[in-house]
């Protein structure tokens, strides 16, 4: 079943000449991983941001489930039923990373009693230790921040998982591990797992592999 | 809840920023507290002596209107009087008025004992005495009674204020003829309660055809009590036994207008219900025939003197109040339009992750308003131990602006003529300037730091609030990525 998809979109920076997507459809379902390449500058964080629900399309429109994003509390949205680990990470940089998850677990008004042993479970889960995530996320590394963001993008149990250029600045054991905890969302947890990257190791664990170019969204292959 | 919980940990997160925004408040509320302190107790000042000093009628003679008239001989020496003197059946007249809330009438007489002697009566026979001796002696034969004691008729107010108190075994008087007289006159006199007393007054005459005629009369009254007295003995230097307060016998007003007549002294307090009302006061005394040379007057001059100081202080305080308060909601105001360029990244975290923007607003705001309960109560802490020498430090340099205002005013304005020392009373006293008010935090002063605490915060972050929702999320994200 189609979880998201897009119709017609197109999107233009304000202030900006060129639009950045032209009239892209797309299809996406739950258990299946994505990978959407391209230039740099191609669009490809702009695409995602779109089916997050950061923006709405300038053109055309984005569905969750059948209904437009225009039509639903964005906010919402977001809180619940995306989770996004940013190429930029976007914690919040003077706060620890157990207060990080937990804030946003509170956002999206999760009903788990116990927030912060559920957030520490969690961070172990993605090899981040106790004294760690009592660290302000400006004193960790890239790769424990990256850590953090992917947990965090967990936390909520979100259908959709987006994730922006996530191995980009990962050594390859490290990118190896991110890449089975996305394959395993997919896999194990039903989810929809849209991957944008240039990296040919992240794409070979696609599903489908779609690339953008002039703004237009192409298929390129099945696996 | 977590929205709170989260502000709270926000604050210690960006103690710099948050610990400038702090001092900035916590002077502009100090300020704004030790103002109101001064204000609001100022005002309550202010009120009571508007009352007391807007509301209280004086009627004198207009002696710049009766100078133009009158040579200043004829007016000494009383030989011809071109205006009518209210007589004490219209003193009595006037009081009943609907304007008035309440009216006090005093009437005096000067005396002298037959037969009893006043407390430093001697005196009387000092250089000072001979003077005043030559000049009435001059003027009377051997019937002249010179006065040595004053008759009054109700005057009570000493008793109420606690300076005279009656001797057990000793009654007010109640009926006509009936008197008290202080410990001092009775023990020199050997006089107890039941004894009679008699007393002698006269007065001189010019008659129409320029004749001295003397007026005298005696009455005789009967001690109801004695009184212990602890007045000032004298207000003036001058030690003559008539000015003496020992020397005051107590009696009701009755017993002066039916023994003494024309020939007391009367002394009216009239207090009106408002002090809006002298006009219509002053048309009803015309109607009942007050001479137009008579000025109807609250006491404009004394209550400037003794309030202006402290309406000077409240008006300094409130403006600088308002300056404080000006600058430092700008201060804040751009101090917070700073931080929140600083705090963009922050807030577009919060949205990505769907917090609402009413719900990042609330954080703003209750950030602002936690750093800013903690300025009130420290600003409360400091205010009350300043206040006090802040408000008396102002004080002292608006009594002395008031002095030489009014120094210069003593310079302008024409001769006062002392009425009382003529009637065998004592001058009142002048009216003092405040030179101390006492300064504290009030409920009133605590409620209305809270209002203006309250606006700061909110003002401090609306800035910060009507940017982020101008923003979605993805243009501040973007932006940095
Ligand atoms: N906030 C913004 N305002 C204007 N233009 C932007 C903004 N963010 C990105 N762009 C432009 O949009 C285009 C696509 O950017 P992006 O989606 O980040 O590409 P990619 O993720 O593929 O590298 C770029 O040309 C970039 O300059
Ligand atoms: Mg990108």
């Amino acid at each position: 079943m189609d979880i998201v998809s897009l119709e017609n979109v197109s999107y233009q920076y304000e202030g900006t000449k060129k639009p950045v997507l032209k009239g892209v459809n797309a299809r996406f379902s739950c258990s299946r991983i994505y990978t959407i390449v391209g230039k740099s500058e191609a669009g490809k964080s702009t695409l995602l941001s779109l089916i997050a629900g950061l923006d709405v399309c300038t053109e055309g429109d984005v569905f969750y489930k059948g209904t437009s994003l225009k039509k639903i509390d964005r906010d919402d949205y977001r809180a619940k039923n995306i989770g996004v680990i940013f190429q930029g990470f976007n914690l919040l940089t003077n706060a620890t990373g157990i207060e990080n998850i937990v804030l946003s677990m509170w956002i999206s008004g999760n009903r788990e009693k116990n927030k912060k042993e559920y957030a520490y479970a969690l961070l172990e889960k993605v090899g981040i230790d106790r004294e760690t995530a009592n660290r302000k996320v400006l004193k960790m590394s890239g790769g424990e921040q990256q850590r953090v963001c992917i947990a965090r993008a967990l936390s909520n149990n979100p259908g959709i998982m987006l994730a922006d250029e996530p191995t980009a600045n990962l050594d390859s054991d490290n990118e190896t591990a991110v890449l089975n905890i996305l394959a395993s969302l997919a896999r194990d947890e039903g989810k929809c797992v849209i991957i944008a990257t240039h990296s040919q190791k992240v794409a070979s664990i696609a599903d489908e592999i779609w690339g953008i170019n002039d703004g237009r969204l192409l298929f390129v292959k099945h696996s | 809840m977590y929205i709170f919980v989260n502000a709270i940990k926000n604050i210690g997160r960006n103690k710099g920023r948050n610990i400038l925004m702090g001092v900035i408040i916590l002077i502009t509320i100090t300020v704004s507290i030790i103002s109101l302190c001064i204000n609001n107790t100022t005002n309550s000042i202010i009120d009571d002596y508007k009352s007391r000093f807007g509301s209280e009628v004086t009627i004198a003679p207009d002696m710049t209107k009766v100078t133009r008239v009158m040579n200043i001989n004829d007016v000494l020496s009383a030989r011809k009087t071109t205006f009518k003197a209210i007589t004490p059946q219209q003193y009595l007249d006037f009081a009943r008025s609907e304007y008035l809330k309440e009216a006090v009438i005093t009437a005096s007489a000067g005396v002298a004992g037959d037969g009893i002697k006043a407390v430093d009566e001697d005196n009387n026979q000092g250089v000072i005495g001979r003077a005043i001796d030559s000049i009435t002696g001059s003027l009377s034969g051997d019937d002249y009674a010179m006065p040595t004691m004053t008759l009054i008729g109700n005057q009570w107010d000493e008793f109420n204020k606690g300076y005279r108190k009656l001797a057990e075994g000793g009654k007010m008087p109640e009926n006509d003829n009936e008197c008290i007289i202080s410990k001092e006159l009775a023990d020199l006199n050997n006089l107890k309660v039941g004894d009679k007393i008699k007393l002698k007054s006269s007065v001189i005459r010019i008659s129409d055809n320029n004749e001295q005629e003397i007026k005298n009369n005696t009455v005789e009254l009967t001690i109801t009590g004695i009184f212990f007295d602890a007045t000032e003995e004298y207000s003036t230097q001058v030690k003559i036994s008539s000015l003496n307060r020992r020397n005051e016998i107590l009696t009701t007003i009755d017993t002066m207008f039916n023994n003494f007549g024309s020939l007391i002294g009367v002394n009216a307090k009239y207090y009106l219900k408002n002090p809006s009302m002298l006009e219509d006061f002053e048309a009803e005394l015309r109607a009942k025939g007050l001479d137009e040379y008579y000025l109807v007057s609250t006491d404009e001059a004394g209550y400037q003197k003794v309030v202006g100081p402290v309406e000077g202080l409240k008006k300094g305080s409130l403006t600088f109040m308002i300056v404080v308060l000006i600058f430092g909601s700008i201060i804040l105001m751009v101090l917070s339009s700073i931080a929140v360029r600083e705090r963009k990244y922050e807030i577009g975290v919060l949205r990505a992750m769907g917090m609402k923007k009413k719900k990042v607003a609330l954080g703003l705001w209750l950030e602002m308003l936690i750093i800013t309960a903690l300025c009130l109560a420290i600003g409360f802490g400091i205010g009350s131990v300043v206040a006090q020498p802040v408000s008396d430090t102002l004080l002292a340099g608006q009594i002395e602006n008031a002095k030489m205002a009014a120094n210069q005013g003593i310079l302008q304005g024409g001769p006062m003529v002392g009425s009382g020392v003529l009637l065998g009373r004592p001058i009142e006293k002048e009216p003092v300037p405040l030179e101390q008010v006492d300064v504290s935090v009030g409920m009133d002063t605590i409620i209305e730091m809270a209002v203006i605490a309250l606006a700061l915060a909110s003002l401090a972050s609306l800035t910060a609030i009507t940017k982020i929702t101008k923003y979605e999320p993805i243009k501040i994200l973007m932006e940095r990525n």
